[in-house]
This record gives C-alpha cells, sequence and structure tokens, in this order.
C-alpha cells in the first residue's frame, strides 16, 4: 500500500506543480480505490464483479472564482489547462472563502486481510459470506474495498489516508414474508456479516410463525430498528449540513442554534473519527482536522455542519466537513439508551416494529413532510409480545420528521452498524422507540390488501 | 476507434487492445464476452439566487469487461486505458466469474441476436463547446431572474445546469460492434418558497439528448413559470385538501411519473426474474398476467425518440433498439429484456441493458415511458366530472416494492364541480392500487408531455437519464386522500 499512496501523492505533487503559479489556490485529492462485490439474488449467487477506480478531483480558486472538476486516469493535461481557461473565465463566487490553514493529519484504517485478499487476487470469502447453501432464499450483496487517497494543497501541505472495509446486506425470503438486515465495517468482521444474516434470518422466521394481520394504523407507538432509523435519520442529519439550509433543503431552516428540536433520548453525532466506519477521515477536503460532533444532543439543536465556505456566510466556524464547495457527512452515529433489544420489545407495550423501509420522499423538505414505503417484517406487539406480523410492502410510515424526532422516548443499548441501498452514509445507531403521536402515522397502502 | 474521444480530445484508443482483450477473456474459459469503453465528458454550473457559485469540470473514462464463464457472470473495469491494464481487466473479470461459479446453479447464458455493427452519433444543433462557460451561466441567469413573485416570498433558488457527451465502443465474442456519440443537456432547479407561517420547495428537471436547444425545446422558461404558480397556489390559495371517492384528473407530469413507477420498473424483465430482490425489489408481473387497464391504456417505453433524455439506438449488448410495448390496450404485454433475461425466458432480448458508466455492468433498464394520447382535451375530460380532482404538479411520491400501490402527493390542486375546475386545494393524497389506477382511466388527452428523470436501479446504484410522460387521463371513482 506504501507504494500505492506514493504513487498518488507523486501525481498530486505533478498536477498542483503546474497550477500553482496559474490560480491563487489549488487542492488536488487522488483516490485510488479497488472493490470486489458478490451479489445473490433469490438463493443464488447472480455476479461478480471487480473495480478498478483512480478518482482525481480538483479545486481550484482564482480571483474568489471557484472550479472543482474530477476526473479518472486518463487525460490529465486537457484537463488541466481547459481547467485554468474555465475558471478565469467565471465570476467571483459569493461561496467563496480562502482555503484555510491546516490542522489535519495523515490517518489510516487498514484491515491486512481485506489488503491481502487483494493481493492474492482471492475474493472467495465473499461467496462464502452470502452461501445459497447455507441461507438458502437470500438476496443481497457483500463488498470488500481498500483504498488510498492523497490530498494536495497549494500552499504544500500533503495529508494522506488509506482505509478498507466490508459491508454488505442481506434479505432472506421465508415464503411470503422475509427479513433484511445489514453490516459495515472497516475490518473484514465476519462475525459482523453473519450475525447480519442471522438477523435477518430470525426476523423472516418470527415473522413467518406469526398470524399474518395487520397491526392498528394511525398513530402508533413505534420500535424502530436501525435500518428504519439509519434511513429517516440520514436525513434529519442531512438537514443540519448548512448547505441544505443555505439551498432550501433543510427541516432546520427556521430553527436557531439551542432550539429544541427532539426528545432527551435523541442524540445524533457526526462521528469521522470512527475508526470501525470507513467514512474514517482525520482530515476533510480542506485539509481541516475533523472531529466527532454533537449535531443534535439530548433533542438540542446544536451546530449545523460547516466547511470554510458556510462557516463564513452564516458566521459560524467550520466544523471539519468540508468538501470544496458544500460541506458532507463522513459517518453518523446515533448514541444509545440504556434497554436491551429484549426491553425495548417490553417497553414498547402496544405498538409495532418496523424493521426496514425504502423509498422514502418529501412532500416538503422545508417543514419535512415525508412518507416511506415499510419493507419485510412488520410485527405488531401487543403487552410487549409479538402478536401478528405482515410484509412491509402493504403499508406506510406518513406524517412529520420533525414530529418522528421529537417523540424519541429511549434507545437501545447496543449498536448496529448499518450501510444499504436506502443508507448511504455508514451509520452506527440503536434502535429507537417513539411515543404515539398525531404527525406520525402507519397507513395501509390499500383497502384492497387482504 | 480507431476511434477518439472527441469530447475529451484524448488520443486515439488502439481498438486492437478490445479484440485482444476479447481473446485473452476466451482463452481463459469464457464462452462469452463483451467489453466496452465508456465515457462521460461535461462540464456544469451551479447558480444560487442569481449569483454563480461555481463551475465544474467533469470526466471519466474507462473500460469494462463482462464475461460469462462457467456459467457464472463477472464484471470488472478500470480507468486506465493502456493495454496492460485492459488485459488485467480481462483477468479480474473473470477471477470474479470464478469466485461465484463453483456455486452457481443456473447457467447464464445470452439470447441468439443479430446484433449491431454500427457507428452512430446524435448531432446537436447547438453544441456545447460553441458557449463557454460564462454564456452557459448567463442562461441559467436570465431564467433565474425571472423566478420572481408578488404573492409569495422565494426564499432561495437554486439552478444545476450540466452537459455531457456519452461516448461508447462496444465490442462482443459474438459478433456485435457498436460506436456511438450521444451529448446531453439537462437543468435541475429547486425554487424554496413561504408565505407566512407556511413554507414549501418545488424541484424541476429539464433535460433532453442533443444540444443546447433541447432547454428552448422543452420549453424551460414555461416550467419555471408553472412551477411558481403551483407555489403559489399551494402557498396562498389552496385550501384544505380534498378526501373521498370522487373522479380524478391527472397531469402528464404525474401520469408519467406514475408509468414509469408502476408499469415500466415491474416490466424489468430481471425485477420479474428476482435479481433486484434485495435493492429496487420485485414485480407484479411475475404472477400477474393479462388485462391490468382499461382499453384506453396503451403504454411504450421508446428508446429511439429523437432528442429524448433515454435515447439510443442500440443498447449495451449491441442490441437494436426499438420501442417496447409494455400495454397493449389495458392488457399487459411485453416486458423489457437484455439478452441474459431474453434466454433465460426463452424470447429475444429487445434491446434494453443499458450501464451508466465504465464501472456499471449492463442491466435491464427503461428509456422513455409514455401513455399513447387519446382523443380528448382537458375541457372534454373535465366537463363531465361531477365531484372531483385535478392534481397537475406533485412533490411527493413513492411506490411499494412489488409496485402494487403507488402515492402521488398534488403541490398544485383543483376541485372539480359539475365539470368546472374551482378553488385550488394543497396536499392531495392519491394513494392508489396499480391495477385501480389503470382500469379507472376512462379518458385519455390528446395532448403528450414528456419529462425528464433519473432512475434508480442497480448495485453500485446506477442512476440513468430517461423521459416520462404521456397526456392527461381521467380516473373515474377512485379514492382520494
Amino acid at each position: 500500500m506504501k507504494s500505492n499512496v506514493g504513487e498518488l501523492e507523486d501525481l498530486a505533487t505533478q498536477i498542483i506543480d503546474a497550477l500553482r503559479v496559474k490560480v491563487d489556490e489549488a487542492a488536488v485529492k487522488i483516490s485510488r480505490t479497488d472493490t470486489v462485490m458478490i451479489k445473490a439474488a433469490r438463493g443464488k449467487l447472480t455476479v461478480g464483479q471487480s473495480f478498478e477506480d483512480y478518482e482525481v478531483n480538483l479545486y481550484l480558486a482564482k480571483d474568489r472564482k471557484i472550479l472543482v472538476t474530477s476526473f479518472g486516469a486518463s487525460s490529465r493535461s486537457q484537463i488541466l489547462e481547459k481547467a485554468v481557461r474555465m475558471v478565469d473565465s467565471l465570476e467571483p463566487s459569493p461561496f467563496y472563502a480562502e482555503l484555510p490553514t491546516p490542522t489535519g493529519k495523515s490517518g489510516e484504517v487498514l484491515d491486512k486481510r481485506i489488503v491481502d485478499s487483494f493481493e492474492g487476487g482471492d475474493y472467495s470469502i465473499l461467496a462464502q459470506v452470502l452461501s445459497p447453501d447455507e441461507w438458502g432464499d437470500l438476496s443481497g450483496m457483500a463488498e470488500m474495498a481498500v483504498q488510498t487517497e492523497a490530498l494536495l494543497l497549494s500552499n504544500g501541505t500533503l495529508l494522506t489516508s488509506a482505509r478498507t472495509w466490508f459491508d454488505g446486506y442481506a434479505r432472506i425470503f421465508k415464503g411470503e414474508v422475509s427479513g433484511q438486515w445489514s453490516w459495515v465495517s472497516t475490518r473484514l468482521d465476519l462475525d459482523l456479516s453473519s450475525q447480519a444474516l442471522e438477523k435477518a434470518r430470525e426476523l423472516a422466521e418470527i415473522c413467518a410463525s406469526l398470524p399474518k394481520e395487520y397491526p392498528p394504523t394511525g398513530p402508533s407507538r413505534l420500535l424502530l430498528s436501525p435500518m428504519v432509523s439509519g434511513n429517516l435519520l440520514e436525513i434529519v442529519a442531512s438537514s443540519t449540513l448548512a448547505s441544505s439550509v443555505l439551498l432550501g433543503f433543510s427541516m432546520f431552516r427556521q430553527d436557531e442554534i439551542g432550539e429544541k428540536v427532539a426528545g432527551d433520548a435523541l442524540t445524533i453525532r457526526s462521528t469521522p473519527l470512527d475508526e470501525e466506519l470507513p467514512g474514517y477521515s482525520t482530515y476533510d477536503d480542506e485539509g481541516i482536522q475533523t472531529r466527532n460532533i454533537d449535531v443534535i444532543k439530548d433533542g438540542i439543536l446544536k451546530t449545523f455542519l460547516h466547511n470554510t465556505k458556510t462557516a463564513r456566510i452564516m458566521k459560524a466556524e467550520t466544523t471539519g466537513n468540508a468538501g470544496w464547495v458544500f460541506p458532507k457527512l463522513f459517518n453518523l452515529e446515533i448514541l444509545t439508551g440504556s434497554m436491551r433489544d429484549g426491553e425495548l420489545m417490553d417497553a414498547l407495550e402496544d405498538g409495532v416494529y418496523l424493521t426496514n423501509n425504502w423509498y422514502t420522499r418529501l412532500q416538503n423538505y422545508l417543514e419535512g413532510r415525508f412518507s416511506t414505503v415499510l419493507r419485510d417484517a412488520v410485527i405488531h406487539v401487543s403487552g410487549g409480545k409479538p402478536k401478528s406480523c405482515i410484509p412491509g410492502y402493504k403499508l406506510r410510515l406518513e406524517g412529520s420528521l420533525r414530529g418522528l424526532i421529537a417523540g424519541v422516548v429511549e434507545a437501545g443499548m447496543t449498536q448496529n452498524n448499518i450501510m444499504w441501498w436506502e443508507v448511504g452514509t455508514p451509520t452506527k445507531l440503536p434502535h429507537l422507540l417513539i411515543v404515539a403521536r398525531d404527525d406520525i402515522s402507519l397507513r395501509k397502502a390499500s383497502d384492497n390488501h387482504s | 476507434m480507431s476511434g477518439s474521444n472527441a469530447a475529451l480530445g484524448n488520443e486515439a484508443l488502439d481498438l486492437d487492445i478490445f479484440f485482444e482483450a476479447l481473446d485473452k477473456a476466451l482463452q481463459l474459459g469464457s464462452t462469452y464476452a463483451e467489453v466496452r469503453y465508456h465515457s462521460h465528458v461535461g462540464e456544469g454550473v451551479l447558480l444560487i439566487n442569481d449569483n454563480l457559485a461555481g463551475g465544474d469540470i467533469n470526466v471519466e473514462a474507462g473500460v469494462a469487461v463482462r464475461v460469462v464463464y462457467k456459467g457464472a457472470l463477472g464484471f470488472a473495469s478500470t480507468d486506465k486505458l493502456d493495454r496492460n491494464s485492459v488485459i488485467k481487466t480481462v483477468e479480474r473479470a473473470v477471477a470474479s466469474a470464478r469466485a461465484i461459479s463453483h456455486k452457481t446453479k443456473d447457467a447464464i447464458s445470452l439470447s441468439e441476436e443479430k446484433l449491431g455493427r454500427v457507428s452512430y452519433s446524435l448531432k446537436p444543433r447547438e453544441k456545447f463547446s460553441d458557449l463557454s462557460i460564462e454564456d452557459k451561466a448567463n442562461i441559467l441567469k436570465e431564467y433565474s431572474k425571472n423566478v420572481t413573485s408578488e404573492k409569495i416570498k422565494i426564499a432561495s433558488k437554486t439552478f444545476r445546469y450540466s452537459d455531457d457527451v456519452e461516448e461508447k465502443i462496444i465490442v462482443t465474442s459474438d459478433g456485435g460492434y457498436i460506436e456511438s456519440a450521444i451529448p446531453r443537456v439537462s437543468v435541475f432547479y429547486n425554487i424554496a418558497a413561504s408565505s407566512g407561517d407556511r413554507r414549501a420547495n418545488k424541484w424541476g428537471h429539464i433535460a433532453g439528448s442533443g444540444g443546447l436547444e433541447v432547454l428552448k425545446l422543452q420549453d424551460l422558461a414555461e416550467s419555471l413559470s408553472s412551477d411558481v404558480h403551483s407555489l403559489e397556489v399551494n402557498l396562498v390559495d389552496s385550501e384544505p385538501p380534498v378526501k373521498g371517492v370522487m373522479d380524478v384528473i391527472l397531469s402528464p407530469e404525474i401520469v408519467g411519473l406514475a408509468l414509469h413507477e408502476s408499469i415500466g420498473h415491474p416490466s424489468e424483465a430481471d425485477r420479474v426474474l428476482g435479481r433486484e430482490a434485495a435493492q429496487a425489489g420485485l414485480s407484479y408481473r411475475e404472477w400477474i398476467s393479462g388485462r391490468i387497464g382499461s382499453e384506453h391504456v396503451t403504454v411504450a417505453d421508446d428508446p429511439t425518440i429523437p432528442n429524448s433524455y433515454g435515447y439510443y439506438l442500440f443498447d449495451d449488448e449491441a442490441v437494436p433498439a426499438r420501442e417496447r410495448i409494455l400495454i397493449k390496450e389495458g392488457i399487459l404485454h411485453e416486458l423489457l429484456h437484455s439478452r441474459i433475461t431474453a434466454a433465460r425466458m426463452g424470447v429475444s432480448s429487445n434491446g434494453a441493458a443499458r450501464a451508466m458508466n465504465h464501472r456499471s455492468e449492463p442491466i435491464v433498464r427503461m428509456a422513455n415511458t409514455y401513455l399513447k394520447p387519446g382523443d380528448m382535451s382537458l375541457e372534454e375530460l373535465v366537463e363531465d366530472v361531477k365531484e372531483g380532482v385535478y392534481i397537475k404538479t406533485y412533490m411527493e411520491w413513492n411506490i411499494d416494492e412489488y409496485r402494487l400501490v403507488s402515492r402521488y402527493v398534488g403541490l398544485e390542486a383543483y376541485r372539480i364541480r359539475n365539470g368546472r375546475l374551482e378553488s385550488p386545494v394543497r396536499d392531495v393524497v392519491l394513494q392508489i392500487p396499480t391495477a385501480d389506477f389503470y382500469t379507472k382511466i376512462d379518458g385519455v388527452g390528446k395532448d403528450l408531455s414528456l419529462y425528464a428523470g433519473i432512475c434508480g436501479k442497480g448495485e453500485p446504484p446506477q442512476p440513468l437519464p430517461v423521459w416520462m410522460g404521456g397526456p392527461h387521463v381521467r380516473l373515474r371513482e377512485v379514492r382520494v386522500g
């Protein structure tokens, strides 16, 4: 891997050297990523995939004009010439802020077993993880990747990083019903993947064993699995990005820092320094040292997430979440509460356990009104015990995301590492208990469903 | 090519490498191989509140290799174009297939097709290169400056312009050879507005294939004006939502979305076969066949529509593109096929295999999905509605994984009473089973409008350009609210 980082450094240096006298500021970020992925569908392995990616990202500023470019391994010289010409023809950007003095340090989080798998060209471990022989009617994906990165700023600061990751998700059917779970780690943690598959199978089996009856619709006490909370709270966390506020995509646009926006039990933390999750980074795109930071703490909005540009506009400090134009999320964590999983079911008493969802859409980004379609097992709980179960596609959850986070009253004590199709940001989070509220309802997809 | 990426100004690619790569794949034991050079070259600008926030250049180019090895499917990509990298990519594709071949239960095969051996390109009338980035920003500014309202406060407006030239060379081991170049242009915008304590936003997307003329053909100005009006109606004029069983008239914008979601996606053969079970879901066409709509309903998906966002003439398996009829006079008809799904189902491919870029495998995708027009005007559709609602624009929508029940929430909508459009109503919810939607259509407009969209599917996800649309339609006696 060291030689690989050196190769990236050399290329970054050549690019910055070529630009130094032509622009006021430049930054280049070059990454090399090797990925292998195995997919399964309905009990069969369907495709093995292998990706080799070089990506060059470039930031140029001249006379307060801003240009960013991305390109692959080829055609560097043409792109650089064009970029210099193009930045000249732009206008000063209202977003411009001088790149800050870098404070970040290089860092890496590498699992040698993943690195060795790539060097040996042996990806069979992924096929074993998703073995239909063991898991039956399984659909899903398993992947592992190794990435090296070099960030070079025109002031000469060079930062490098390297990371590995192993992630995937599995959906297991038992007849009409199913369970789904995911995992993500920077390590080849086979216990994590097998626990995720076990969880998917367990949910499918629990659901298959229960009467197929609808839970009560309308407002209800809810237990959200980490799969569901991961999806919905990623939207909430994205609303705390300063760019979402400025561009009119944030449900917190009208809120002040320090306002109570959620239940006491909810703390959302931006965690770029979580070494277990692949968004791990010790520096942001401006070279600023990253830090774990509470965005919502005990229900109170603590900060918006900034780079230097949005911080200048909103009269704040950068939080070390820089992308070059807009801030970004690295990892997220939802802090735990005190309840074991079994106790959460007791605490739910009479309510509904939602295990997965997809297709969340907002009617109104500024007010956070949404609906989402449920998936996999939806379990009606009565007296703390599972009473019936129905496939999620027959139900929607609709209402207000602000209402949903205001209704969080308890968090489980066990976190799960979640990332899948509907949760793009690696997130570590527990189950969440939501009280019944008028602004959050379960609704049958159709009165015609039996 | 002796070809070159003209947009990028790349040095000529050596086509011999592609044929060498095919040979290598076969030598390693593959029974099928395809090699695809695939590039995107484009630039863009971001305008926020009439100010140019920045510009960008986006270039990606690389080679994809797909093989069938011992009945297993393997795929690999690289963004290095030299001989050694391409040959190593072949080896990785075979290794990827080998990793699963011992557990592959159903051997993959490809349908026999008359494959294309052609080169084609779409010539823009107004080339992207004819205008500087400053000129492109100025075009956006003109549109943005006209986004004003005296009734509501425009809190923010964001415009994102991007253009792109997509070039491909596809070579298959069974004789297919396609070179193509397709330019596309896109403007995405979001308008956030408020009135008193009420807030709402509306996004829109104008896009197509061709040059800058697409923005005029698609009438971005009219789209913006209409969307500001939608916000005004929603925030200022509307009454609380209506509920109950009533007739519903839907605009082409909502009809197109509905078709895409509830007819197009479930008609993807790979979804019917379960290959998207853990991602984009399954399909009711696994068990439902025959009539699903009234005789007024004929739905087509056609990649060959000039200037369309989903335009192509040969798919990424070198199969000629053609119109696919998904519903014919209310009866479920064709599925969308790749060569792999066609072979599995014993039919021919209809040219629906598309890949987003060089790091994407070709999978079954829609192109431009629309409802065939009827013969009624909007006035005729409205005039014999006693009690109903007309939903003109939407913000929220979703659908379950089997595509059985979809939901659309109106931004701008109007009550209909006794054949007349009356007061506006906000946030009308239409949550409706697919079969109800299409069987209850009793009137189809003679108008036809098509809208741009980015369709999501696959793992890794492959967002792809599509169009969707249709005429106005009338649904009788459906539940609203």
